[in-house]
């Protein structure tokens, strides 16, 4: 049977901001509560215009499950590694805790959790996706911004909105090979 | 009438170096205690603090000692073979408390001496890392054990060795950085060869130290060979402090040029932002320009004037450490609004993260100078 690549295609021009995905997520995945303690983000845009005919726009985010990861090269352990759905995971036991990932990560998109001990970070809620589910940012966004499925599968949603929409990834120059499309 | 305690030098000296320790290890256990984000400033975004600058500090110590005693019992300059005992000596301690100081910085060292053995990662030059200090230290051992039983065979094919993990060691910790795509400031081959280049000033300033301390406290005259020792050590503090000041000049001039993303923040966080002071008072006044000038001074190169600038060098090679870690984590991986571009992260050190620096220091002098009192130092070849 042929590997799954799964990936997130995300439409931003809907994103309206309300982080209920931030929440999803903190509660999906016991995330403990804190400024920095995050799997996921909404970054916001500058405002653009002037009063009354103001706009601005959001970028959600979260680990991009990139193809060439600095976080697994740089892990002295392999405490974290791509699993065959190319999703980036930790092994909390053989996390030492040096935060070697965290600095290797462009995004930002790792951190520490002092409650299971190990860096922590997006898994496309792994637990969910091994029960057939989809991720919990992915099923509570009330505007449907993000898109999750198999880019292997030519018949998914998200094969088929890479195939019909322009799309970016973020930081391209660096090489990292995300898999978070963002539709342009 | 009472009788007036009197105190003698040496027993404050001890008695402050002991206290220090004492503070470091009072910080350590409320570390235990409270947890890491608890005690540390150290955040998602900026998490690398002094604790992981001052390891550095202390480990290119190590190798920098090795390298330039090793001009005497290895590469047979014999002026320089007087100092192999105290240097190599001095080199085991400070991996040592550096390895002390990492510990304190890693969450899970134990679990580390576990899983870099049972699930090695050869990419990962923290892997790497560990692995050559580790090899490093294990032959540095058996130097110090050649010299102490005057093996001068042994010493000198352990010496070679030494010399060779050294720079292993040194330019593999400059590509610990060095290899972050991520991080433009310390991206490239630059930082592997500046640790080799730090090293050797480092090691010479410890070694100027070392000479002229050992000296004063035993209050032993500069004979003429001595005089000689120090004039030579100068020349050659003086070609790498001033090898050192041109990298440095490049290292800004490319971070400015053309403005390069991410790079040219970094770079500015030191000039002019908020690691100005250090790097211009530590790092560039007293880390390279008044050795320089006490240097390259025929009168000033004397014993006291290369100790002095081999005490600056060191206080500007410490803050060197700290403005290169912090400041390649400065520039903000996401730029959202309240962080807008060209603004700067925060960082400054806990209270404990820096008494666990202070009582790092004051281990590594007082375990030294306990060493010096109980062991026999002076060469046999002088």
């Amino acid at each position: 049977m042929k590997k799954r690549r799964l990936a997130i295609v995300l439409d931003t021009r809907k994103c309206i901001d309300c982080k209920a995905c931030t929440v999803a997520c903190k509660t999906e995945n016991k995330i403990p509560l804190g400024r920095e303690t995050y799997r996921n983000w909404v970054s916001e845009g500058p405002l653009r215009g002037e009063y009354p005919n103001l706009g601005q726009s959001y970028t959600p985010g979260q680990c991009m499950q990139c193809a060439n990861t600095p976080c697994d090269r740089v892990c002295p352990t392999r405490a974290t590694w791509v699993n065959d759905d190319g999703i980036v995971v930790v092994e909390d036991r053989k996390c030492i805790g040096c935060k070697y990932c965290m600095t290797a990560c462009p995004y930002n998109a790792r951190y520490y959790n002092e409650e299971t001990g190990a860096v922590d970070k997006c898994t496309f809620c792994i637990q969910r996706v091994a029960v057939g589910e989809i991720p919990a940012c992915v099923e509570t966004c009330p505007t449907k911004v993000r898109v999750f499925g198999d880019l292997n599968d030519p018949e998914s949603e998200v094969s088929e909105l890479l195939a019909r929409h322009p799309y970016r990834v973020l930081k391209p120059e660096i090489g990292t090979e995300p898999f978070l499309f963002y539709l342009m | 009438m009472p009788k007036r305690l009197k105190i003698s030098p040496k027993w404050l000296f001890f008695s402050l170096l002991t206290c220090g320790v004492i503070a470091g290890l009072a910080a350590a256990g409320y570390v235990f205690w409270v947890g890491h984000s608890e005690a540390y400033n150290v955040t998602r975004e900026i998490p690398w603090g002094i604790l992981i600058s001052t390891y550095v500090f202390f480990v290119v110590c190590c190798s920098g000692l090795c390298l330039v005693s090793s001009l005497g019992h290895v590469f047979g300059v014999t002026q320089f073979e007087q100092i192999s005992k105290r240097a190599i000596l001095l080199a085991i301690i400070t991996m040592l408390v550096g390895f002390g100081t990492i510990a304190m910085e890693i969450n899970h060292p134990i679990r580390m001496a576990i899983w870099v053995v049972l699930s090695p990662n050869f990419s990962s030059p923290i892997w790497w890392m560990g692995a050559l200090y580790g090899g490093y230290l294990v032959i540095l051992c058996l130097e110090f054990y050649a010299l102490m039983k005057d093996r001068h065979g042994m010493a000198s094919t352990l010496g070679l060795l030494g010399f060779v993990m050294a720079m292993a060691a040194s330019s593999n910790l400059g590509g610990v950085f060095g290899l972050l795509e991520a991080r433009p400031f310390w991206y490239g081959a630059f930082l592997p060869l500046y640790l080799i280049l730090t090293a050797l000033v480092s090691g010479g300033a410890l070694l100027a130290l070392i000479v002229y301390f050992n000296h004063r406290t035993r209050g032993l005259p500069f004979h003429e060979g001595e005089r000689s020792f120090m004039d030579a050590l100068g020349r050659l503090q003086a070609l790498f402090v001033g090898l050192l000041a041109f990298f440095l000049i490049w290292k800004v001039i490319t971070g400015l040029y053309g403005r390069p993303p991410q790079g040219y923040e970094a770079m500015m966080a030191l000039i002019n932002g908020p690691l100005s002071l250090p790097f211009w008072l530590f790092e560039v006044l007293l880390g390279l320009l008044v050795p320089l000038v006490f240097l390259l001074r025929r009168q000033s190169r004397t014993p006291q004037g290369v100790a002095l600038a081999g005490g600056c060098s060191l206080i500007g090679m410490f803050f060197m450490r700290y403005d290169m870690v912090v400041a390649g984590q400065l520039v903000p991986m996401r730029v959202d609004v309240g962080e807008q571009a060209g603004t700067w992260l925060a960082y400054t050190p806990s209270v404990t993260e820096v008494v666990i620096v202070l009582g790092a220091l004051s281990a590594c002098l007082l375990l030294y100078s306990i060493a010096e009192q109980r062991l026999d130092l002076s060469s046999t070849h002088t």
